[in-house]
């Protein structure tokens, strides 16, 4: 079906600088849609390590480091992806401006979709990028939003791939058909752009990713996140300031376990019983990370002497007076796994009020915003 | 493969459907005439001046000698100034000070600075290389 075409007192703008060819928004498009489907698929596993929903019963403790993987991952390739996206659009810029601008009723639903998906792009790797830096400028919460124009950006690139494979196909490779009929003169030109996106990739890459990936630290320089700073050697996201804990909300302090058998224990108390070490990670939400040493009581242990059945689901609550974290609750994959303390030292001293004394949660394959600090009550559900 | 195109297409389609879905009735949702106003502004942003600008600086150097060293310099150049943007802008106190501990004004001019010099040392390879190239295999 054709539209009439309209007469328009303006011409469009005309391009006469090269490389916004097929084979340069080839080339460029598939690193970039690796790096969107790499960030998309840690993005959900993010999303359900946090929401799980109906999967409560089966998220994985294991691998201990899964989690400080995958979100570091996640940060990575978004941040790899910032290049990538603005050389691509760079590259197919002119199409916005096409003359006539609907040809015909699925060539105004393709240009729909390719705004969608240009606007959804921009807007996540924006959004992702201020949260690492914990920047809010707009007036919604940030999780809902960016979960869901995920959906869009990933549904978007999908189409995009169906509706343009044809032409994808024709320059997937330098001597592609449709590679070879475009001017040749272009291709050295060509060669140095894509190298210059490469190295531009790999130049923020690198000297962000040792907020996560620890022996790149030394490089990193623009990362909102340093692992060696903080306290014991750890960062910290909520403070105990924040958190309304001070020294005399803790003087008293007592764990409450409540199950079919409840009891309370003192601070001496806990230390009395049975202490392990583990060597876990914390690993953001916001992409840093950090390996430390914890000592303290087995959750499982301190569940079997409540009498908790081993499938139970435990409900963990903070001292804290309030925050969205301040009740947690935890499936029994994780209260189960021997790696799971229930912590009360850091790194060989005695967990920093910071760091959540007088004693804290840390459970393998988890995000931090779970890692429970200032526990004052663990609940059989 | 006009089978896998179309389902491909009609997946691409269900999963948008589900990102609308989540924006207007998932867990928390939030007012989607603010998102709207948000995907539609960073697409006025970076459409109406963020590429007129790159093809501006593009032209201004589309002359120059070894323009390839020059544009893939200011492009890396460009990008680490795109990543720091937010630890560089970011205002209002931080929550805690191990969050934005660096002197990142100090990191990126001297990551700027440093792109810079490695543009210079490849352009000056670049030429270098024509040059011996252009005098000819007649002097081996």
């Amino acid at each position: 079906m054709k539209l009439p075409l309209p007469r328009f007192p303006l011409a469009p703008p005309s391009f006469r600088g090269r490389l916004h060819d097929a084979r340069t928004a080839t080339a460029i498009g598939r690193w970039l849609g690796v790096a969107v489907a790499v960030c998309f698929v840690t993005g959900l596993i993010s999303h359900y390590l946090q929401q799980p929903g109906m999967l409560a019963d089966v998220l994985p403790s294991r691998p201990r480091w899964g989690y400080r993987v995958t979100q570091g991952l996640h940060v990575a390739s978004g941040i790899t992806a910032i290049p990538l996206l603005l050389a691509k659009l760079w590259t197919v810029y002119p199409r916005l401006f096409v003359w006539p601008p609907v040809r015909s009723v699925r060539h105004a639903l393709e240009r729909v979709s390719v705004a969608v998906l240009v606007a959804s792009a921009l807007f996540e790797l924006m959004s992702g990028l201020l949260n690492t830096a914990q920047w809010y400028p707009y007036a919604f919460s940030f999780v809902p939003v960016h979960f869901a124009v995920g959906w869009l950006l990933i549904g978007s690139v999908v189409l995009h791939v169906a509706v343009k494979a044809p032409e994808i196909r024709a320059h997937w490779r330098r001597r592609s058909a449709g590679t070879l009929a475009l001017p040749a003169e272009d291709a050295v030109d060509r060669r140095s752009l894509l190298t210059a996106v490469g190295v531009a990739a790999g130049a923020v890459t690198v000297t962000t990713v040792g907020q996560s990936f620890t022996p790149l630290g030394g490089l990193d320089l623009l990362a909102p996140r340093q692992p060696d700073h903080g306290p014991q050697g750890l960062p910290i996201n909520r403070t105990a300031a924040l958190a309304r804990v001070d020294a005399t909300t803790v003087r008293d302090w007592r764990l409450r376990v409540d199950g079919p058998r409840p009891y309370e224990l003192t601070l001496a108390g806990l230390r009395a019983l049975p202490q392990r070490e583990v060597t876990l990670p914390i690993a953001c939400v916001e992409g840093w990370s950090k390996s430390a040493h914890w000592t303290g009581v087995r959750v499982r242990d301190l569940l079997d002497r409540a009498g908790a059945p081993p499938g139970a689901l435990i409900r963990v609550t903070s001292l804290e007076a309030r925050g969205g974290y301040r009740v947690m609750v935890m499936p029994h994959t994780y209260a189960r796994d021997p790696l799971t303390l229930l912590a009360l030292r850091l790194n060989g001293e005695v967990l920093s009020l910071d760091h959540g004394y007088p004693a804290r949660i840390i459970a393998p394959n988890r995000p931090g915003v779970l890692q429970t600090k200032w526990v004052a009550r663990m609940e059989v559900l | 493969m006009r089978g896998l195109r179309i389902s491909a297409g009609a997946l691409g389609v269900a999963l948008m459907a589900a990102g609308v879905w989540a924006l207007l009735f998932g867990a928390d949702a939030q007012d989607p005439w603010v998102v709207a106003k948000w995907l539609l502004g960073v697409l006025v942003v970076h459409d109406g001046l963020v590429v007129p600008l790159t093809l501006a600086v593009g032209f201004a150097v589309s002359r120059v000698p070894v323009r390839g060293v020059v544009r893939g310099t200011l492009l890396v150049a460009a990008a680490l100034t795109a990543v720091a943007g937010p630890v560089l802008l970011r205002p209002g106190p931080v929550q805690n000070p191990t969050v934005l501990p660096l002197d990142y004004d100090r990191n990126w001019v001297l990551l700027v600075v440093l792109t810079a010099g490695v543009g210079v040392l490849a352009g000056l390879a670049v030429k270098w290389r024509r040059g011996d190239r252009s005098s000819g295999p007649g002097d081996e």
